[in-house]
Formats: structure tokens, sequence, C-alpha cells
């Protein structure tokens, strides 16, 4: 039984890292520039999960497999006047991320998160019930 | 002997075998829990009907039979991948509601069971002690 609580933090801890990714996302929805100061506008990222726990893939449980970048294409946006644009079309690259996407991923990590910890909250309860056998 | 019998009547083997099965299936629906985002996976469960089934088929054969002689050892819930529900595009079949309404109705049959137990060891000491508690 102790076993289901390494498994649901298996599942906070992924849960987690996907809403540290979200956040990011969201932060640099107008970066243009890396942290090198260079014109390279940022890639939405994601995360992949993949059953089995980190350390022991033989052990259920859950893990970030990986942290991806999205491929698709860059948003386009209109503004001549930005040091950042395209000086023969006027259009400065925008990171290819959208809003309401990344709110519905957000949503959906913290219901997630939440079924872990209500998973966990049971299992204490069952087992703090079978040790009062003992007792 | 006199103990070995005292503890194998009744409905206490019964009862640690359904605890077993609880505990089981409670590792099972946390995975699923655990799992609910993971592209791929397959929801696990152990069907309660079955194991009733084999439960009261094996309360039956106990019945009809000398006391001591058939036990519940052996009955064991088989682990399924239900086809239940809708499956995703991500080749996941999970239902939310469906995961924490079961594994709420298992921690609580998990927490009657134990209740059931620790009211049964009771009257044994109550027995034993010859007054009551």
């Amino acid at each position: 039984m102790f076993d289901v609580l390494d498994m649901g933090a298996s599942g906070l801890v992924a849960q987690r890292t996907r809403m540290d990714v979200i956040s990011a996302n969201i932060a640099n929805i107008n970066t243009t520039r890396n942290s090198k100061g260079e014109l390279s506008p940022y890639r939405r990222k994601f995360v992949t999960l993949s059953s089995g726990q980190q350390a022991d893939p033989a052990r259920a449980g859950v893990h970030i497999d990986g942290i991806k970048e999205d491929q698709s294409e860059f948003l386009k946006k209109y503004d001549p006047g930005n040091p950042d644009a395209d000086p023969t079309t006027g259009y400065v690259l925008q990171p290819n991320i959208d809003m309401s996407i990344e709110y519905v991923n957000a949503l959906e990590a913290s219901r997630a998160y939440e079924a872990n910890v209500t998973m966990m909250e049971t299992t204490k309860s069952m087992i703090n019930s079978s040790l009062r056998l003992i007792a | 002997m006199f103990i070995e019998n005292l503890l194998n009547q009744g409905s206490g083997p019964a009862l640690s075998e359904l605890l077993k099965f609880t505990s089981q299936r409670h590792k099972l629906l946390a995975e699923n829990i655990v799992n609910v985002d993971t592209p791929g996976y397959k929801q696990k469960d152990l069907s309660l009907e079955k194991f009733q089934q084999l439960m009261q088929d094996r309360i039956e054969q106990r019945n009809n039979s000398a006391p001591g002689t058939v036990g519940f050892d052996d009955i064991q819930g088989k682990i399924e991948n239900p086809t239940s529900g809708i499956l995703f595009h991500d080749g996941n079949n999970r239902s939310m509601e469906t995961l924490m309404s079961d594994q709420a109705k298992n921690a609580l049959m998990h927490n009657m069971v134990i209740e059931l137990l620790r009211k049964q060891f009771a009257s044994m000491e109550m027995a034993l002690k010859e007054r009551v508690s």
C-alpha cells in the first residue's frame, strides 16, 4: 500500500513539471529573441508523459519522457516599426504559442494534480484504517 | 490447533481475502489516475463482480464440507483492460469520473472490511477474556 504513495508522488511531479512548462510558454508569449539576444522567437515547449517511474520504469507510475519543442510555424505580426521586423516585409515573427491551448492544458494539469492528491488522501485513509486493526 | 480453528471459522478468512482484493484494486486504480494523461496507456482494473462470484461459490462449497478443509487463499482477481468508455485520440481510454468514484467505493469497502474484522477480533478477545470489555 505504501508504494501507492510513491506512485501518487510520481504523478504529482509529472503534472507540476507540465505546469512549469506551460507557465514558461505563457511567460514567453511575446519573446522574439533568445537568451543571447539573437533574433530567434521562442518555440512552444511541451512535455511528453510515459508510464513507469523515472528511477525504475518497471514500477507503476508516470514520468516525464522529455520536454520537446513544437516545430510548427511561427506566427507573424505586421509591425514595420519594430526593430525585430523583417526589413522587406515588415512582419515580426512571434512564438508559436496559442494562449487558449496553453490555458486548457494548464487547467487539465491542475485537475489531474488534484485527482492525484485525492487519490493519495484516500490511500492514507486506507492505511490508517488498516493500522487500526492492530491498535 | 485450537487457535487455528478459531481464526479460520466464520467470515474471517473471507474478509481478509476481500481486504487483499481491495488493496490490489486500489493500486490499479491509483495507477490509472496517475497515468490519466499518458498517451497510449490502457486502463487496468479488477472485476469486483467476478471476484464476488468466485467468493460466493467458494463460501457455498465451504459450508458443505468439513471445517478447515476449504480455504480462500487461491482466490484472486484477474487484471483486466476494460474497453468501456471513450478511446481518446492519444490511445488512452480514461474516464476521470468513473476512476474517482470507483476509487472512493473501493476505499469505503476497504474501511468497512477492516471495521468488520475489528469487531470480530474484539468479540474473540472478549470470549478469551471471559468478560465483557
